[in-house]
This record gives C-alpha cells, sequence and structure tokens, in this order.
C-alpha cells in the first residue's frame, strides 16, 4: 500500500460527490420538460382566460433599472431596481394577500373587497384603508399573473408567438412572445411562459431596446386555490392600528387636485379614471400623468436634474431609464405635471401637452 | 473518543471564556437598547431587535441573528481549525493516533466537539438573552388582553407556538454551523497552523458573505456558505416558509459531506510528522 | 516469533531518501539497540513501524501482523515514545494519561486511575502532584511520555530516544525499568546515540547509515574478542623482544599481541623479569563497531 494510490482513489471520491452535489440541483432542472404542441393563439387564449385564476405560491422578481431615488417614489425604484420576493395567496382579484419579505421583516398587503390592510412587521403597525383607483406600481403588480394579464391585456394572436417551453417551479412551461405592433411604446418585446395545464402565467421577462430590465418568477406554485383565513387580516396582539386616507401620492393628487383630466391624450385612450390622474393606453404603452403640488415637484425636479441622462427642454425636465420615460413640466415654484411611462419621449410630450390642455378644472374640495 | 473530546470541551477554561466572549455582543445590546429605548429604522439592523422593544421574549431570537452572522462562525472556525492542526503542532497528535484512535474516527470526533461547543454557545446566547429580554426590555404580550406574539406575518402565535418556533430556530442556527465547522476541520488537516486553518474557513465566510451581495454572482448564490442563515426568521412568518430552510439544511449537509470527505481523503493516509 | 521484521523499508520525502532498504529484524525478547547519526533516519523507521509514515515501498509487520493495515490490532499491545514525548500543557500529567487512555478504545473506566498511578510509579512520578504539565521540567515529560507508553502493558515497546533529557539517576533507573520489563517479557526497541547506554542494555544491535541498514547483529557477536590481549609494562622493548612474532603493534607502553591464551604469555613475560602491569583480552567497542559499519558503507 503506498500513499499515491489510496489517496487518488479518494480525492477522485469527493471529487464525484462534490460534483453531483454541485451539478445535480440544476442538471434535475434542466429535466427536459414534456413535449406541448400549443399555437401561440390558443396559449394566448388560455393564458387571457387564466386571469385571476386561483393560485398560490412564492415568486421572485428582479428588476435593474436605476430610478431616480425621490422621497415619495422610492418604493417604486427598489421595486424596479432591485429583487423582491413575494408569498401570493390568490383567492380572485378582489380577494388575495401578497407578502413582501425580507430577511428581517415582512410588508404585506392584504386585499378583501376593496379595503386593504398593509401589514408592517418592523413598524408591528397595520395600516386599513381603500383601494384606490390611481396609484403607484406596487410589488404585487410585478406577480407574473399581474404582469402578464397587463402586458397581455388588448393582444390579438397576430401579436404574438411561440416560446419553446421550460421548466418553471417545477411544471412545463410553454412560452409566448409579444411584440408590440405600437410604434409608441419603448417596450420591445415580453417573453410569457405560462402552465401548460391552466394557463396561469408562471414567468414574465420584459425587454426594452437594450435587453431585459425586469424578470418575475414563480419559484414555488400551488394551484389549489386557499383558504378564505389565508387572505383575511386579524391584528395581532402588539400591534398599532392606523387608517390610511391616501395610498401614495399618485391617490393624493387624483383626490385632492382640483381637476380632472381628459379622456385622450396623445393619442391613447384613458385607461378608467375620472380623477386628477390621468391613466392612458393599454399593454406595453402606458403612461400616466399626475399633477404635482409645488413642494413635491421641487423635490423630484432637483432629484431629476441630478440624473445622469437629463434634459432640460422647454416643456420641463425628461428623463429616460430603459424604457421608463419621465417627464416633469414647469419650473421652480410652479408646481408641475408628472408624466411617466413606457412611451416614446414624443409621446411623453403629446401626453403632457394634451393633459394639461384637457384639463377640467372643478370646485375645491372641502 | 467523542466522549473524551467532550469531557475535555466542557472543562476548558477556553471554551467558556470564548462563549462569554459571544454572549457579550447580545448582553451590550440589550443593554443599550433598555437604556435608550432606541430600535433600529425598519429595514436596517437585525431581524426581531425592532420588535423586542415591545416584546422581550423575542430578544433570544434577536440575540441569534447579532451573533449568527460573524461572532459564532469566528468562534467555531477558530475551534474547528485547531482540531488536527492544534493536535498536531501539540505533538499529541501522534500518540492520539497510537492509542490507537482511527482516523476517521478523530475526524468525526472533533466534528462532534466542534458542534457540541456550538450548541452550548447558542443555548447560552439564548439563555441570557431571554432572561435579558424579560428582565430589561418589553413584556407587553404578558399584559395585552389577547395574550400572544405576532408573526412576521402579522398573525397571531401562541406561546407554545413561540416557544416551539425559537427552539426550532436555535437548532436551525446550530446546524448552519456545521458548514464553517467541516471547512475549517479540511483546512485543519492540510496546513500545520491552527491559525491557518481557521484563516482559511474565515476567507470563505467573508468571500461568500460579499459574493451574495454581488448581482453578478447570482449563480453562484445557491451554493455559498453562508446564502441561507438568515432564513431562521421564515420560522416565525405564518404559514412557516420552508423553502429556504430546506434547502439552507441541506446546503449545510452538502458542505459537511464535502469538505468532511476531503478532509477524510486528505488525512487517511497523511504523513504524521510533527 | 519475529516481533518486528521489514522488508525492503523505503521511505523517500521528495528526492529526499530518509530510509533505504531496510530490513529490520526484532525477535521476541529482544532489547534491540537502534544507532545511527542524526537524520540518519531513526525516527522515520519507527514512524513507519508504527503506521504513522507511510512507506514508499516496502513492508511491515509488527507482532505477526502487517502495518498499517492491522493497526487496530497492533497498536493496542505497542507502547510507544516518538521523538519527544507531548501533553496538552493545560492538563495534570495524571489528567493526561487518564484522557490519553479513555480516548482508545476498549478501555474500561474501572481501574484506570489505578493504572494510571502505576505507569506514573513505574517512571518515578510517583509523587506528582495535580500541576499542570506546563510547569514541568524537561526529565519530568520525558518520564510522564515514558509513563503513556507503559500504561497498557504493552508487549512491544519503541522507544526513540528515551533517556533524553534525564540526568544520570534517571538514565540509570530507567535502564533498570527497561532491563524488568524486558526480563517480565516485553520485547523493547530503543532508539538513541547513547552508544554506552546501548551497549549496557542491549542483546541486538542495528545501525542506520544515510537511510541504509549497515549492521545488525547480536551485540555479543560484534563487540566479542578480537582474538588479541593488550599487554600494558613498563618495559614494551623486552617484552617485545620476548613476543616476537606474536606482536601485532606496539603504542608507547601498550602492546597488542596474538594469542588467545592470557595465562601463558603472563607467565612466560614474568618469567623473563618483564614486569606487567595490566593484561587482559581485547574486545571491540560498541563505538568501534558503529564507526567501523558507518566507514566502511562510505567507502563502498
Ligand atoms: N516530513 C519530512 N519531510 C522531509 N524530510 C524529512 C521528513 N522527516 C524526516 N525527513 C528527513 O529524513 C531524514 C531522516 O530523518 P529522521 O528524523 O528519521 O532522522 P533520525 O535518525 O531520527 O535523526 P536524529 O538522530 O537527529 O533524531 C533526514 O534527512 C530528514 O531531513
Ligand atoms: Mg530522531
Amino acid at each position: 500500500m503506498t500513499r499515491g494510490r489510496g489517496t487518488g482513489r479518494r480525492w477522485l471520491l469527493v471529487a464525484l460527490v462534490a460534483l453531483a452535489l454541485t451539478a445535480g440541483p440544476p442538471l434535475a432542472r434542466a429535466v427536459p420538460t414534456r413535449p406541448v404542441d400549443i399555437d401561440a393563439g390558443t396559449l394566448l387564449g388560455r393564458v387571457q382566460a387564466a386571469e385571476d385564476r386561483p393560485w398560490s405560491g412564492l415568486v421572485e422578481t428582479t428588476g435593474t433599472l436605476a430610478l431616480p431615488d425621490a422621497d415619495q417614489f422610492s418604493d417604486v425604484a427598489a421595486l424596479f431596481g432591485g429583487s423582491t420576493r413575494m408569498r401570493v395567496w390568490w383567492r380572485d382579484a378582489d380577494h388575495w394577500r401578497v407578502d413582501q419579505l425580507s430577511t428581517s421583516g415582512e410588508q404585506d398587503l392584504v386585499r378583501t373587497g376593496d379595503r386593504t390592510v398593509r401589514w408592517d412587521y418592523e413598524r408591528l403597525q397595520a395600516r386599513f384603508g381603500e383601494e384606490p383607483s390611481v396609484r403607484l406600481p406596487r410589488a404585487a403588480d410585478l406577480l407574473p399573473t399581474e404582469l402578464a394579464a397587463r402586458m397581455l391585456r388588448g393582444a390579438g394572436p397576430d401579436d404574438v408567438t411561440r416560446l419553446p417551453a421550460r421548466r418553471v417551479a417545477d411544471r412545463t412551461a410553454p412560452g409566448l412572445r409579444l411584440v408590440p405592433a405600437s410604434p409608441r411604446t419603448t417596450i420591445d418585446h415580453v417573453d410569457v411562459w405560462a402552465d401548460a395545464d391552466t394557463g396561469l402565467p408562471l414567468r414574465v421577462e420584459v425587454y426594452d431596446a437594450s435587453g431585459r430590465f425586469l424578470t418575475s418568477e414563480a419559484v414555488d406554485v400551488d394551484l389549489a386555490t386557499p383558504s378564505e383565513a389565508r387572505v383575511s387580516f386579524t391584528t395581532p396582539p402588539g400591534a398599532g392600528v392606523e387608517r390610511d386616507d391616501v395610498l401614495d401620492i399618485a391617490d393624493a393628487a387624483n383626490q385632492y387636485a382640483p381637476l380632472i383630466a381628459p379622456q385622450r391624450a396623445g393619442g391613447l385612450e384613458a385607461d378608467g379614471s375620472n380623477g386628477a390622474v390621468g391613466v392612458y393606453g393599454t399593454g406595453p404603452e402606458q403612461v400616466v400623468a399626475i399633477p404635482l403640488r409645488d413642494r413635491e415637484a421641487d423635490a423630484l425636479r432637483d432629484q431629476l436634474g441630478v440624473t445622469p441622462g437629463a434634459r432640460q427642454g422647454a416643456t420641463g425636465t425628461r428623463v429616460t431609464v430603459g424604457p421608463l420615460g419621465v417627464l416633469l413640466t414647469g419650473a421652480e415654484g410652479e408646481g408641475g405635471l408628472l408624466v411617466a411611462g413606457t412611451v416614446t419621449p414624443p409621446t411623453l410630450h403629446a401626453v403632457a401637452r394634451d393633459v394639461i390642455a384637457g384639463y377640467q378644472y372643478v370646485g375645491v374640495p372641502q | 473518543m467523542i466522549r473524551v473530546e467532550l469531557v475535555s470541551l466542557l472543562r476548558s477554561r477556553r471554551t467558556w471564556a470564548t462563549i462569554a466572549l459571544v454572549d457579550a455582543l447580545p448582553v451590550i445590546v440589550a443593554v443599550l437598547l433598555a437604556v435608550t429605548d432606541l430600535g433600529p429604522r425598519p429595514g436596517t439592523g437585525p431581524a426581531f431587535l425592532s420588535a423586542v422593544l415591545t416584546d422581550g421574549t423575542l430578544y433570544p431570537l434577536a440575540a441569534l441573528a447579532i451573533v449568527l452572522p460573524l461572532f459564532l462562525p469566528i468562534a467555531v472556525a477558530v475551534f474547528a481549525g485547531e482540531a488536527i492542526a492544534g493536535e498536531a503542532q501539540q505533538g499529541t497528535l501522534r500518540y492520539l493516533l497510537l492509542r490507537p484512535v482511527g482516523r476517521t474516527h478523530l475526524l468525526i470526533a472533533k466534528l462532534v466537539g466542534v458542534m457540541a461547543f456550538v450548541v452550548l454557545t447558542v443555548l447560552v446566547v439564548a439563555a441570557t438573552a431571554y432572561l435579558l429580554g424579560i428582565g430589561l426590555l418589553g413584556h407587553q404580550s404578558v399584559t395585552a388582553s389577547a395574550p400572544g406574539t405576532a408573526s412576521v406575518s402579522g398573525t397571531s402565535l401562541s406561546t407554545p407556538e413561540l416557544v416551539a418556533r425559537t427552539f426550532a430556530a436555535l437548532g436551525y442556527a446550530m446546524l448552519c454551523m456545521l458548514g464553517v465547522a467541516s471547512v475549517a476541520l479540511f483546512a485543519s488537516t492540510l496546513v500545520r497552523s491552527p491559525l491557518a486553518a481557521a484563516m482559511g474557513a474565515l476567507a470563505l465566510l467573508v468571500g461568500s458573505t460579499l459574493l451574495l451581495t454581488l448581482d453578478a454572482a447570482d449563480p453562484l448564490k445557491p451554493y455559498l456558505l453562508t446564502r441561507y442563515w438568515l432564513a431562521f426568521v421564515d420560522l416565525f412568518r405564518d404559514p412557516i416558509l420552508w423553502h429556504d430552510l430546506v434547502r439552507g439544511v441541506l446546503l449545510q449537509l452538502g458542505y459537511v459531506v464535502v469538505f468532511l470527505g476531503a478532509a477524510w481523503a486528505n488525512f487517511a493516509t497523511k504523513d504524521i510528522s510533527d | 516469533m519475529k516481533v518486528i521484521r521489514t522488508e525492503g523499508l523505503t521511505k523517500r520525502f521528495g528526492r529526499i531518501t530518509a530510509v533505504d532498504g531496510v530490513g529490520l529484524d526484532v525477535r521476541e525478547g529482544d532489547v534491540f539497540g537502534f544507532l545511527g547519526a542524526n537524520g540518519s533516519g531513526k525516527t522515520t523507521t519507527v514512524r513507519m513501524l508504527l503506521g504513522l509514515v507511510l512507506p514508499t515501498s516496502g513492508t511491515v509487520e509488527v507482532l505477526g501482523e502487517p502495518m498499517p493495515a492491522r493497526r487496530a490490532s497492533v497498536l493496542p499491545q505497542v507502547g510507544a515514545l516518538v521523538e519527544g514525548p507531548a501533553a496538552p500543557p493545560h492538563l495534570s500529567g495524571r489528567r493526561h494519561l487518564a484522557l490519553l487512555d479513555a480516548a482508545g478504545p476498549g478501555s474500561r473506566r474501572t481501574g484506570r486511575a489505578g493504572r494510571v498511578d502505576d505507569a506514573l510509579e513505574q517512571v518515578g512520578l510517583g509523587g506528582v502532584d495535580r500541576r499542570p504539565v506546563r510547569t514541568y521540567s524537561l526529565g519530568m515529560r520525558q518520564r510522564l511520555g515514558l509513563a503513556a507508553a507503559l500504561m497498557r502493558r504493552p508487549r512491544l515497546l519503541v522507544l526513540d530516544e528515551p533517556t533524553n533529557g534525564l540526568d544520570p539517576a534517571g538514565i540509570q533507573e530507567i535502564r533498570r525499568l527497561l532491563l524488568d520489563l524486558n526480563a517480565a517479557g516485553t520485547t523493547v526497541l530503543v532508539s538513541s546515540h547513547l552508544l554506552s547506554e546501548i551497549e549496557r542494555t542491549c542483546t541486538r544491535v542495528g545501525v542506520l547509515h544515510a537511510g541504509r541498514l549497515v549492521l545488525q547483529d547480536d551485540l555479543a557477536s560484534v563487540c566479542g574478542p578480537t582474538g588479541l590481549l593488550v599487554v600494558d609494562t613498563p618495559d614494551p622493548h623486552l617484552a617485545a623482544r620476548l613476543l616476537v612474532g606474536r606482536v601485532e603493534a606496539v603504542d608507547g607502553e601498550r602492546l597488542l599481541v596474538r594469542d588467545q591464551d592470557a595465562a601463558s604469555v603472563n607467565a612466560a613475560l614474568v618469567g623473563a623479569g618483564v614486569p606487567v602491569r595490566s593484561l587482559h583480552a581485547q574486545r571491540r567497542s560498541l563505538e568501534d563497531v558503529v564507526l567501523d559499519a558507518t566507514s566502511r558503507q562510505a567507502i563502498a
């Protein structure tokens, strides 16, 4: 028995075990999916029909946009510029719960009818409120189901093509690519992989001209309907309770600005809003116009001004971050109109012009 | 050999000095919190640290979150790094092997010894933290109309549930040290100096912690030693989120298999010439 | 029965060949003296016998079983001291021995304290108190190491430089201990630089030179009479004339005479009126043997 041979054999064994352990899980995930024979139009129909289908699971999203981190918008910046993990229990559009996880706590959103509860563990606080008609994007909007529904709204069989199936959340998921026909949008294409059996979107990737900027994937999925108790909220012992009259700056502007936004702007139809905030367009081309007061507009204008690539023009300050265009009209001390969306700069300017021109002034509410 | 290892561990003054050192940090934090009543801003400090101001029974968990990322693994790396290299340096390794203690048996006994140290440390930290928590910090849950504690998900946990989950978290934290211990043990069979062995394991620890903050390292993350350490928080969500916990346990076991295997491959026929 | 047998035992550390084709042969009841200059490979050989270092080639059999394959059954019957004693500095000697005993297989708790005390008594550490090993003197550590080797009443003792650091009285004490143990049936292999010690205790010797075993024989035969007589006389010239033809060498007042019969030589000298101060048969010293063997090797 010499040292060389025995040692070599043992090292080989250890190396093989190490290899099996490291390569095993990726290989298991790469197990070929079962063949799916379905054309793009049928799949699109199935995905659209599965909107609001009950499910529960764990979702991970990754965004790569470096949005300006202005006070009122920092949550949105974090959402599109980093990773988010969410637990989801979804009964239907009005009864669901989405827990946004962090290493030291949770920020949960429980929706029951048109009421919502926001639970913040680290503040030990439950905030009750009403679901507003207009609001800023929130974590729950990035669920693959929500994202796919938003992006595919209005799409027809001719807008989509098939992508090879892949394995998502241990399920076979045939893919669908949407290439928007509209010249106004900055979104290049959207890829959606949906459960072969139910059409539930499991993974969504959104691309602009320079590449992927948003990914949302369900890493664990359960297709059973979650129980009623799962999507309800009872304030736990020791927690503070608050009532929210306004959810965020968009909600506030919508409720309190003495204006009504026009029904059309920049060639886009309003998306069902009838307050001061206008939301225009559907699917990949969506843009929002929010009237801001002096203080908020000035803070945002300062922040936009120091963002790389900011342009100062006659209408205001414009910034482009990936596919997102942001335009703030007016100058210091004048307030301003914030127009933001996944549309090209000309559309952005056109929307701003049309909204300002089309505002109806109403009496200041008490 | 395992029994001897445990007896030596318990009787060693160094063991208790190290435990006292690890325990000191949560004690200082508890005193500071009690004096200033200033919790960390949400999204900053260690998990549960803001919650202990209202509910002191959670302080063992906060203490765990305080010592787990750095203090405990450093102590483990030092202890495990010493396992073989320390005996060799002291000259006692050859006499143990001549006794005879089987080489594989010796490796396992040393790993068991290090893990016993981990169990001891975690229990001591949790016990002192519990006493400090109910002595110095808030104990609102006792007086609240509905007895119980808020889970991370905003549901109510009964006291038995909280106790069970706390012990599960302690157990998980102990398991998390298996990886560091195995790596340091392997390094200890590789180099002559116990310090070098500990440094080797610490390098991996620091590297892993650093890579976790890097987006470019995404494909590596599921394999990083420290990836799932803080997942014990998931035990306090409702329902318990098993996703990371399961992966965390499997990852640590993987580290044990690979690095204990490597230690064995290297040590089983190594020339003992110290 | 062979207690230690090696064949073609070779160990290379990189380019250094520390031990080169050694064929040791230690029989039951031997006190085997293992000699060699610094760096000649004694410790390396001992480590290979005990399975601490694996041979590059060659075989080892200890107590009739192959090593290191059967170390689990061989080593419990072997007591060893390899390159100095070692103990955790913070433990007392007594505690160290008890822990070492408990660490191995098949150690019963009952009687352990007694065994520890016996072993300490044997090496003259009977009165040792609870001070930690850190405070021990060099000689005390050496004795503690010996005690550890003796703890389980081994059939074979392998001692690498056991008298290192001992005072003359201690050396004598250990020599007596080894001889007593040997008389009681223990085979002993002891390596040392102290040739006089080996000469006094050993029955067989092996000499290593640069990793090769250049001599292995009974002490009695290598250190036997040379067939010459040494005559010490104040009148060497007269004596030389008387013993003409038989004188091998004259060195001052000493003559070397080729003759076996001391009595007749004495009678002849005294009869012729040559004063004789002393007259004895010449024996080879171990030192001569070792130097001779190693220099022959160096020439060859
Ligand atoms: N681990 C090792 N690595 C490299 N070389 C070694 C090692 N151990 C021993 N050697 C070399 O092997 C040779 C024999 O060493 P060994 O310790 O066996 O000699 P020794 O006869 O015991 O000497 P001494 O009388 O000084 O104790 C020396 O040249 C030494 O340098
Ligand atoms: Mg030596």
